[in-house]
């Protein structure tokens, strides 16, 4: 589609023909969106003005990433109204949303890997001669031109495959910048790139924003969004926390607070007791240790201890490496430094079967669809897997009534809802899948289990239910290294609390189980220290960038 | 998928819509042939309808047991080919007698599904690209071993086990109703079963729970190779000599089969009855072709027609029961 704006964007010798301003480029009134036992989106409003580079922020699973697949025609909204330069829109895919001037970046890499740059950021809208005949002379012109405004010097004939992970992060922007869209929305741009690069990338937006463009700009960086942004909205656990508010006179301190908001009224666990149930002695040796740990995911110097009967949470933002550390943990990737201890023994974990086998070590996996359970499989079946070698008899096979009489206990104490053991896990509803996935680790009979975000996308009151469940384990003994980017969750359950930030430990946390102390203590971990003197403050966190790794 | 679900089924569910279903047309089919032909019901009929089901059943095991594991064997007739002429060498050649070399035969076969597996597993390639090397690759030695001649000399006892029959049932036929008893078990109660199914099912979240997925993938390939031996062997004494052509129209039916018994595609599951009835399904469908004195090349057509059929009832089925799962997933 090729309309009057077009040549506008984007083209710094073009002229500037800035809409009326007071007409607004996107308006999202009342958007609800519910998935499977979770209200994603509870009356979001957002509104993006041509000229002017609006933030979104929010925690883990605010809603952030909801709203944006709203716009640009992923989702449908169950309730609530979208516009685009006044007039109401309904995407059914995200082709409508180009269609109508979004240009977007995702958080994940949408490129094709074997096609060459120059193909990759021409890929929605290639220059054709003759109408149906792709120009490629023209396809890599356009390409280098946007490939030189960010400053990206690589030959736009190489396959994207070749090139890393910040250059196929630029490609993805130089793909959204080529549409030309009024309306630009980016999600975690910067996440992968230098601060060198996004200092060139926030120069080219500037540039757009003064041409008239209507950005929208996620992320996790708060210093980033201070530079580079005008306005703000802030989302809370799915509802707004602060609405079109004016960057100027906001503080990080204010922002933070929106962003965490005050402990949510939920049911509270109360400490764990001390007597009855083995609490963690720190004096003891660890049942798990790791000494100075790195792995090929990009994990440097991590120190952790896991005592007998302890729940020790690992808290960080997504992609600062919880999971990728879990993984090394069980074998599923390369340790490439450091060592690991098991009651003060070095090991050496060949495989996750190795893991469970030798180690009694398991990973409850925070994909249960994709990792965790066979759908097609039944309740019993999944279960099962992890024994089957303890239940056959001697002669290899394993009996029916054995294999039941080993699962019916753990679906009976995790009140697995499930109308038979030979129901297809698939059929069950999320919270109860949660339970099988879990169920299976709890049969295999583990001392050390790394429970990763269980209770994402799951009802409250089964996630009352697991939570109880967690504890109660620990109680009996396990050790768990809870993964929860669920802050009060983490708050709830943890006895301590180590904060990970880009693949490194940047602090523990004992846990006193007061949610505003916590919650406080551990954003100022992640965002480097608040309320100092902002500039410097600011200083801090962007060296802490420059080491990120890609 | 079937075949982990029957696991503690509550009685009288067992008989699933697709068993019904596939039953229900071979009987029809059985009641429309005797009408039609009287010649149908003769006791030689029925032998040659068995003797035909008990290889070609075989045959689509083979190929269902690396289906189970989400992958294809387009090996499985090259084997069988490569079996049958060794075998016959053996017997013939160096005058082996029957059992060794029957033994040796089913050996060579597992050893040929192993290599397949193992290359698989190992090197990460696509399955279908590797069997579909190897099948060149052991077609290629039936025919040099012996310039494409067959061997005939073959034991007397051992031919005329091929051609025995007890009233209408072939003698092979008790070999392949072993077989079928075995897969069924296999795949419901055998550790090494359960675990093909489950990889087959979803290989990461199999990999996390500690099974040795390379090893099951290799297992599944062997166990293919194995089953296309059996299927050479039995064959080979049914015709009485060792034919360098066997397997060579393998291929098709070693799909078609259990495609129309309702195994998925992208693999965990193995339904072994409704793959019997399957083969039952398609027989039939070829011996009314022959007994009407159609032309036979009209079984191609409706083989293909048959398949197409199959997959879209299928299809339909899914839809309809993740949509009846849904309601049940938010109720229960």
């Amino acid at each position: 589609m090729s309309g009057p704006g077009d040549e506008r964007l984007g083209d710094p010798g073009g002229e500037a023909a800035v809409l009326g301003s007071d007409r607004l480029a996107l308006e999202l009134r009342g958007i609800r969106k519910s998935f499977p036992g979770v209200r994603a989106l509870d009356g979001v409003d957002l509104l993006l003005r041509p000229g002017e580079i609006q933030a979104l922020v929010g925690e883990n699973g605010a809603g952030k990433s909801t709203l944006l697949k709203i716009v640009t025609g992923v989702y449908q909204p169950d309730e609530g109204t979208v516009r685009v330069e006044g007039a109401p829109v309904a995407f059914a895919s995200p082709r409508d949303a180009i269609q109508a001037g979004i240009a977007a970046v995702h958080q994940e890499r949408n490129l094709v890997p074997r096609f060459s740059v120059a193909e990759n950021v021409t890929l929605e809208r290639p220059p054709l001669v003759g109408g149906h005949l792709i120009d490629r002379g023209a396809m890599v012109r356009e390409a280098r031109r946007w490939l030189d405004l960010l400053g990206l010097a690589v030959d736009p004939e190489m396959p994207v495959a070749r090139l890393s992970m910040a250059q196929a992060q630029l490609v993805e922007i130089a793909k959204a910048l080529s549409l030309r869209g009024r309306i630009l929305l980016l999600d975690e741009p910067t996440a992968s790139i230098t601060p060198h690069e996004a200092a060139i990338l926030f120069g080219v937006l500037r540039r757009l924003r003064d041409d008239g463009a209507a950005i929208l700009f996620v992320s996790h960086k708060l210093e980033e969004v201070f530079e580079l942004c005008d306005r703000v909205t802030v989302l809370r656990d799915g509802r707004l926390a602060a609405f079109d508010a004016d960057l100027r006179q906001m503080d990080r301190n204010t922002l933070v607070t929106l962003m965490i908001g005050r402990a949510e009224h939920e049911v509270d666990l109360g400490a764990r007791a001390a007597g009855g149930a083995a609490v963690a002695d720190p004096g003891s040796t660890p049942v798990l240790e790791l000494r100075g740990l790195a792995t090929v995911a990009g994990a440097r110097d991590i120190d952790l201890a896991l005592h007998a009967g302890e729940v020790l949470g690992l808290y960080g933002l997504v992609g600062a490496g919880r999971s990728e550390l879990a993984r090394a943990v069980i074998g599923d990737l390369a340790i490439t430094g450091g060592e690991m201890r098991l009651d003060g023994t070095p090991i050496r974990v060949r495989d996750a079967r190795q893991a469970l086998e030798r180690y009694r070590i398991g990973y409850v996996s925070e994909n249960r669809q994709s990792e965790g359970l066979i759908l097609s499989h039944s309740v019993q079946a999944n279960i099962a897997v992890t024994v089957w070698d303890r239940l056959r008899n001697r002669l290899g096979w394993i009996a029916g009534a054995r294999e039941q009489a080993a699962v019916t206990p753990f679906v009976q104490r995790l009140q697995v809802k499930t109308p038979s053991l030979a129901q297809p896990v698939g059929n069950l509803s999320g919270g109860n899948q949660q339970k099988v996935s879990l169920a299976k680790w709890l049969a295999a009979n583990t001392r050390v289990l790394i429970v990763d975000e269980p209770t994402v996308g799951i009802d409250v009151k089964t996630k009352h239910e697991l939570h109880e469940l967690i504890w109660e384990l620990a109680g009996h003994g396990l050790s768990i290294l809870l993964i929860s980017s669920d802050m009060p969750e983490m708050i709830r359950l943890a006895d301590r609390i180590v904060v990970m930030k880009e693949h490194r430990i940047v602090g523990e946390i004992a846990n006193s189980r007061r949610y505003d102390e916590m919650s406080e203590a551990i954003m100022r971990r992640i965002h480097g220290e608040v309320g100092v003197v902002p500039g410097r403050a600011a200083d801090g966190v962007m060296r802490d960038g420059a080491v990120s790794v890609g | 998928m079937r075949a982990a679900t029957t696991v503690n089924r509550p009685r009288g569910r067992g008989f699933g819509p697709e068993w019904s279903w596939l039953a229900g047309i071979v009987v029809l089919e059985c009641a429309v042939l005797a009408l039609l032909e009287p010649s149908f019901l003769t006791q030689f009929n029925l032998y040659v309808v068995l003797r035909g089901v008990a290889v070609t059943l075989l045959v689509a095991f083979a190929q269902l047991v690396v289906l189970a594991i989400g992958q294809l064997n387009l090996s499985v007739g090259a084997i069988g080919g490569l079996v049958a002429v060794c075998t016959g060498g053996l017997m013939e050649v160096w005058g082996m007698p029957t059992l060794p070399a029957v033994v040796l035969g089913l050996l060579l076969g597992t050893a040929a599904g192993f290599i397949n597996g193992a290359l698989t597993a190992r090197t990460g390639i696509n399955g279908f690209v590797i069997t579909l090397a190897t099948a060149s690759a052991f077609t290629g030695i039936t025919i040099g071993l012996n310039n494409a001649e067959p061997f005939y000399d073959l034991p007397a006892r051992y031919v005329a086990f091929g051609q025995a029959q007890l009233g209408p049932i072939p003698a092979i036929g008790f070999v392949t109703l072993l077989v079928v008893l075995g897969l069924a078990f296999f795949f419901g109660r055998v550790v090494m079963g359960r675990q093909i199914l489950a990889v087959g099912g979803n290989a990461r979240a199999a990999a996390l729970s500690g099974i040795p997925v390379d090893r099951v993938v290799i297992a599944a390939h062997a166990l293919s190779g194995f089953l296309a031996a059996v299927a050479a062997i039995l064959l080979m004494a049914r015709l009485g000599s060792a034919q360098p052509s066997i397997g060579s129209d393998w291929l098709l039916p070693s799909f078609a089969i259990p495609i129309v018994g309702g195994v998925a595609l992208a693999g965990g599951g193995a339904p072994v009855l409704t793959t019997v009835l399957a083969a039952f399904l398609i027989a039939l469908i070829d011996n009314g072709l022959v007994l009407t004195k159609a032309d036979p090349y009209w079984i191609q057509f409706l083989l293909g027609a048959i398949i197409l059929g199959a997959v879209g009832l299928n299809r339909l089925r899914t839809v309809a029961e993740s949509r009846d799962a849904r309601r049940l997933g938010v109720a229960g």
